[in-house]
C-alpha cells in the first residue's frame, strides 16, 4: 500500500509539472498584452518592451518556467502582477470559500443519495418511486433554476436568508451556514439525483446476490445486511461517482460563486484569466491539479479500504 | 406487541435521520431574519461591476474603482456633480504663462491617515513618481517638464506645452496624492495611505470582492460625505446585485434596463443617466495603412451612414441610452445636437458615397472580436454588409484586448468608451499619441484646432475650440459614433444619486442622504 501511495504520489507530481508547464508555454504568447495591461495608457511600444524586462518576460520561456517552479518547491508562489497580494494567501483564502461550499455541497449529496439510494433499494414501494422521481426532478430541473427560486423566496421575500455574499465560518458559524444554505442546494441537486440512481442500482443488484440469500439463511438481520454488507460492495462506485461530482463542482463553482456573489477561487480564476495575471493563473492552475488529483488519491484508497479486491499491491 | 430498545428503534430510523440531518444542515439556517446593514442612512452599501486592481497611486485606474481609491486619496481637484471643477486639496489654481505654468494653492492643515502632514513637497513628489512611473495615469500628466514646491502649500508646475485635459485630470487618478513616505513600499498595493475622506478597513475588505471604508474624523471636508461607513461590493453579475439590493444587503447600484420595473416595484428609486459612455466604430486608419478604403473620408462617412441607430438603441440599450455621432458628453458645453443627425441611417446614400470614392463592389475588412463586443458583432456586422463591406471578426483573447486596440493591427475596431471631460476625450481621439489613435493620423488642421483648444485660458473661448474639434471629428468621420449608453442607478429610501451624467468622475459624492 505504501508503495502504491507513493507511486501514486510520484505520477501525481508529474502530472502536476506537466500540466502547469503546458499551462505556462500557453501564457507565454500574451507576454506582451499582460506588460500592454500593466503600464494601462502608456503602454508604448518601447515602454511594453521595459516592461517585459522589468517582470523578466524578455529570458527564455523555459528559464522562467523553472524559476517558477523553483520558487514554488520553496513555497513562494509570486505575488499578482495587478494587485501585489502574495498568490499563495490570495488563492488559499479564495479556495476556502469554494471548498467550504463544496464539501458542505458534497456532504449533504452523500448523506442524503446514500439514504434515499439505500431505502429505495431495500423498502421499494412508494419510497422507491419516490427516490426515482427525485432523481429525475434533479436531473431535469437546472440547479440555478431552483437557486433562483430559492433566492426569490427565502431571501427577498422572506428575508430567512442571505441572497449573495459569505462568511467565514470562523467569524460567525451561524452567518456561514446562513450564506452558503443555497449555494449548497443549487451545487447539490445534480449529484445527488446522479448518485441516488447509482447507489439504488447498485445496491438492487447488491441485494440479489448469492451472498446476501446465504447471510439471511444464517440469521443475520436485513438491516445489517443492507447496511454492513450490500452497501459497503455498492460504495466504491458511488464513491467514483462522488469523486467526479467534487470536480464537477469545482469546475462549475464560478457560475455559483458569480450568482451569489462569493469570492470563490472559481470567480479569482476567471477574472485573473482576463487579466492575464500570470503568477495567479500559475498559482491557480497548481492549486487545481493538486486538488484533483489529491480527491482521486483519496478516492482511490477509500475504495481499497471498503472493497479489498480492488486494493493493488 | 414486543417493544423494542431504544437504541435499536434508533437505529430502524438511522437512514431517516441521515436524511433528516441533511436537510437540516442546509436549513438549519432558517431559524430567523438573515442579518442586514442598517437601513438608516449612516452607511452606503453600493454594488461596482469592477475592483481596483492596486491601491498604488501610479496604478490607479479610473471608472468604477475609483469609487474605492477616491474614498482614501484626495485629489488635487474635484469635478462636481455638474461637471464643473472645485478646489479639493488645492484651494485655488490658475494658470500663467500663457498655459505653460500651473499653480496650485494648498489648503494647510490636511493629514494622511497615518498622520504624516500634506505639504507642497510631497504633492510634488508623488505627482512625480506618477508621472515618470508606468502606469494608466502617466499619459495624463505627460505635458508636465517639471514641478516645483517653493513653499509649503504652493505647487507650480511647469508645462512642455498647454494641455487642457491637465485640470480635469488633476481630479481623477493623476491628481490623487498619497504619501510620499509610504507610496513606493510593496505594501501601498494594497494598504493605501492617503489624505482622503475614509481609511481602507484592511479586517473587513476581501480583496477584489468587498472593501469597507471608514470615515475620518480629522478630514477637512467630512460635511461632503454622509455616510460614516462605505462597503462597496464587486458584482460582475447584474442578477446577484439587483438579489443583494432588494434583500437589503446593499442600497445603490446599477441594474440593467430590463430591470428596472422590479427594483421600482420593490421600492427603490431610480435614477436613468443617459449617458456615461458611448458605443463607437474606431475608424482608426485614416492614412489607409492596413485598410485602404479608410483613407477617403466618403468612405468613412458612408460607413456612418450604415447604422439604424436608433433600432440598435431599442434592440440593445432598451431605451437607457441615445443615438449619437458625436463622441462626447451630451451634457457638456461642446454637445452639439445637430451633429447627432449628421448621418442619417441611409444605406443606398451610403453605396453612392462608397461607389464616388472608387468601392461600387465594396472591400473587406478585419475586426477584433473582443469578449464585450460580442453581442453586437451580428448587427454591426450586418449593417456593413449591407453597404458592401465584408466584415471578419478576428477572436481576440479576453487579455489582449487592450493591446489589440493600440497596436495599429486593425484599421477599424468597435469599443465601448466612457465619458470624460471633453478635453481628455479629445485628447484621447486626437492626440498623435491619444489611445484612440492608433495609427497616430495627425494634419495641419486638426493640429491648429488642437493647440488652439489647448492654450485658450478663456473658458468660453476654449469651449468654442473644442466644439470645433468635435465638429471635425463627425464631419470627417473620424470615428462612427453609435449610442450612448445610459446607466440605471438605483438608491433605496434614505440614500439619494445625486448625478445627472453632467459628470461622469465615479466618486461617492455622487451619493447623498434624502432629506
Amino acid at each position: 500500500m505504501i508503495s502504491y501511495v507513493l507511486r501514486r504520489l510520484g505520477g501525481a507530481l508529474l502530472l502536476t509539472v506537466l500540466v502547469t508547464l503546458i499551462t505556462f508555454l500557453l501564457l507565454s504568447t500574451s507576454f506582451d498584452s499582460v506588460a500592454a495591461s500593466r503600464l494601462g495608457n502608456s503602454a508604448t511600444p518601447e515602454a511594453v518592451t521595459a516592461m517585459k524586462e522589468q517582470l523578466g518576460f524578455d529570458r527564455p520561456v523555459l528559464v522562467q518556467y523553472f524559476d517558477w517552479l523553483s520558487h514554488v518547491v520553496r513555497g513562494d508562489l509570486g505575488v499578482s502582477l495587478f494587485t501585489s497580494e502574495p498568490v499563495d494567501q490570495a488563492v488559499s483564502s479564495r479556495l476556502s470559500v469554494t471548498l467550504s461550499v463544496i464539501t458542505a455541497a458534497l456532504l449533504c449529496t452523500a448523506v442524503a443519495s446514500v439514504a434515499l439510494g439505500v431505502l429505495a433499494a431495500w423498502r421499494g414501494g412508494v419510497i422507491d418511486r419516490v427516490a426515482q422521481g427525485a432523481s429525475l426532478v434533479g436531473f431535469l430541473i437546472p440547479s440555478l433554476l431552483i437557486a433562483i427560486v430559492l433566492v426569490y423566496v427565502l431571501a427577498i421575500k422572506t428575508s430567512i436568508l442571505p441572497a449573495t455574499g459569505y462568511t467565514p465560518l470562523a467569524d460567525d458559524p451561524g452567518q456561514w451556514l446562513k450564506s452558503i444554505t443555497i449555494p449548497v442546494i443549487a451545487l447539490s441537486l445534480h449529484g445527488m439525483a446522479s448518485l441516488t440512481s447509482q447507489i439504488r442500482g447498485r445496491m438492487i443488484d447488491e441485494l440479489r446476490k448469492d451472498y446476501v440469500r446465504t447471510l439471511r439463511t444464517r440469521g443475520i438481520r436485513t438491516r445489517s445486511i443492507v447496511l454492513r454488507h450490500a452497501l459497503r460492495n455498492a460504495a466504491g462506485p458511488a464513491l467514483t461517482v462522488l469523486s467526479m461530482e467534487f470536480i464537477a463542482m469545482f469546475g462549475g463553482a464560478l457560475i455559483i460563486e458569480k450568482v451569489f456573489a462569493l469570492p470563490g477561487f472559481g470567480s479569482y480564476a476567471f477574472d485573473s484569466s482576463l487579466q492575464g495575471d500570470i503568477p495567479v493563473i500559475m498559482g491557480v492552475t497548481l492549486f487545481a491539479v493538486l486538488l484533483v488529483v489529491g480527491v482521486n488519491l483519496i478516492v482511490d484508497l477509500l475504495n481499497g479500504w471498503l472493497n479489498p479486491k480492488a486494493r493493488i499491491h | 406487541m414486543p417493544t423494542l430498545p431504544r437504541s435499536r428503534r434508533l437505529r430502524r430510523y438511522a437512514p431517516v435521520a441521515a436524511l433528516t440531518s441533511c436537510v437540516l444542515l442546509t436549513t438549519a439556517a432558517c431559524g430567523g431574519a438573515a442579518d442586514k446593514p442598517a437601513a438608516g442612512t449612516d452607511k452606503l452599501a453600493l454594488a461596482v461591476l469592477g475592483a481596483p486592481n492596486s491601491f498604488e497611486v501610479t496604478q490607479l485606474s479610473d471608472g468604477q474603482p475609483a469609487y474605492i481609491w477616491n474614498s482614501v486619496y484626495d485629489t488635487l481637484l474635484y469635478t462636481d456633480n455638474k461637471g464643473q471643477l472645485q478646489p479639493n486639496a488645492a484651494e485655488s489654481w490658475g494658470y500663467t504663462d500663457g498655459g505653460r505654468t500651473l499653480t496650485l494653492k494648498l489648503r494647510t492643515g490636511m493629514k494622511f491617515s497615518n498622520g504624516h502632514g500634506v505639504n507642497a513637497a510631497g504633492v510634488k513628489a508623488s505627482l512625480d513618481y506618477v508621472r515618470t512611473t508606468p502606469g494608466s495615469q502617466q499619459n495624463s500628466l505627460d505635458a508636465i517638464d517639471a514641478i516645483e514646491a517653493p513653499d509649503d502649500t504652493t505647487v507650480v508646475l511647469k508645462l512642455k506645452h498647454p494641455d487642457a485635459s491637465l485640470l480635469p485630470s488633476l481630479s481623477m487618478g493623476a491628481g490623487a496624492i498619497a504619501d510620499p513616505e509610504t507610496m513606493k513600499d510593496p505594501s501601498a498595493a494594497l494598504n493605501p495611505i492617503g489624505s482622503g475622506p475614509y481609511i481602507l478597513d484592511k479586517a473587513a475588505t476581501v480583496n477584489g470582492s468587498s472593501y469597507l471604508l471608514k470615515k475620518r474624523d480629522d478630514y477637512w471636508n467630512a460635511a461632503a460625505y454622509p455616510f460614516e461607513t462605505v462597503e462597496v461590493k464587486v458584482m460582475g453579475d447584474r442578477t446577484a446585485a439587483v438579489n443583494a439590493l432588494q434583500d437589503g444587503q446593499l442600497n445603490a447600484g446599477t441594474v440593467e434596463s430590463t430591470q428596472v420595473d422590479q427594483v421600482k416595484g420593490a421600492g427603490f428609486d431610480v435614477t436613468v443617466v443617459p449617458a456615461t459612455s458611448v458605443g463607437t466604430l474606431v475608424l482608426a486608419d485614416r492614412d489607409g495603412s492596413v485598410v485602404k478604403p479608410l483613407s477617403d473620408v466618403r468612405v468613412r462617412q458612408a460607413i456612418n451612414m450604415a447604422f439604424d441607430r436608433q433600432k440598435m438603441v431599442s434592440q440593445f440599450l432598451r431605451g437607457v441610452g441615445r443615438p449619437t455621432a458625436q463622441i462626447v458628453n451630451p451634457k457638456s458645453a461642446e454637445y452639439d445636437p445637430a451633429l447627432d443627425t449628421a448621418y442619417p441611417f441611409d444605406p443606398a446614400a451610403a453605396k453612392k458615397l462608397l461607389a464616388d470614392a472608387g468601392y461600387a463592389d465594396g472591400f473587406s475588412v478585419t475586426m477584433p472580436s473582443l469578449y464585450y463586443t460580442k453581442p453586437f458583432e451580428p448587427t454591426i456586422g450586418q449593417a456593413l454588409k449591407d453597404i458592401g463591406i465584408e466584415v471578419t471578426w478576428e477572436p481576440v483573447p479576453a487579455q489582449n484586448n487592450s493591446i489589440a486596440l493600440t497596436s495599429g493591427k486593425y484599421g477599424m475596431y468597435f469599443t465601448a468608451d466612457g465619458l470624460n471631460a471633453v478635453p481628455n476625450d479629445a485628447k484621447k481621439y486626437f492626440s498623435p499619441q491619444g489611445i484612440r489613435n492608433p495609427f497616430h493620423t495627425q494634419n495641419p488642421e486638426i493640429s491648429g484646432l488642437l493647440l488652439e483648444a489647448s492654450g485658450e485660458q478663456d473658458p468660453a473661448k476654449a469651449t468654442d475650440a473644442f466644439k470645433k474639434i468635435n465638429t471635425y471629428g463627425t464631419q470627417n468621420a473620424w470615428y462612427a459614433p453609435v449610442f450612448y449608453i445610459g446607466s440605471s442607478w438605483v438608491t433605496k429610501k434614505g440614500i439619494t444619486y445625486l448625478g445627472d451624467g453632467s459628470s461622469t468622475l465615479t466618486t461617492i459624492r455622487a451619493f447623498g442622504t434624502a432629506s
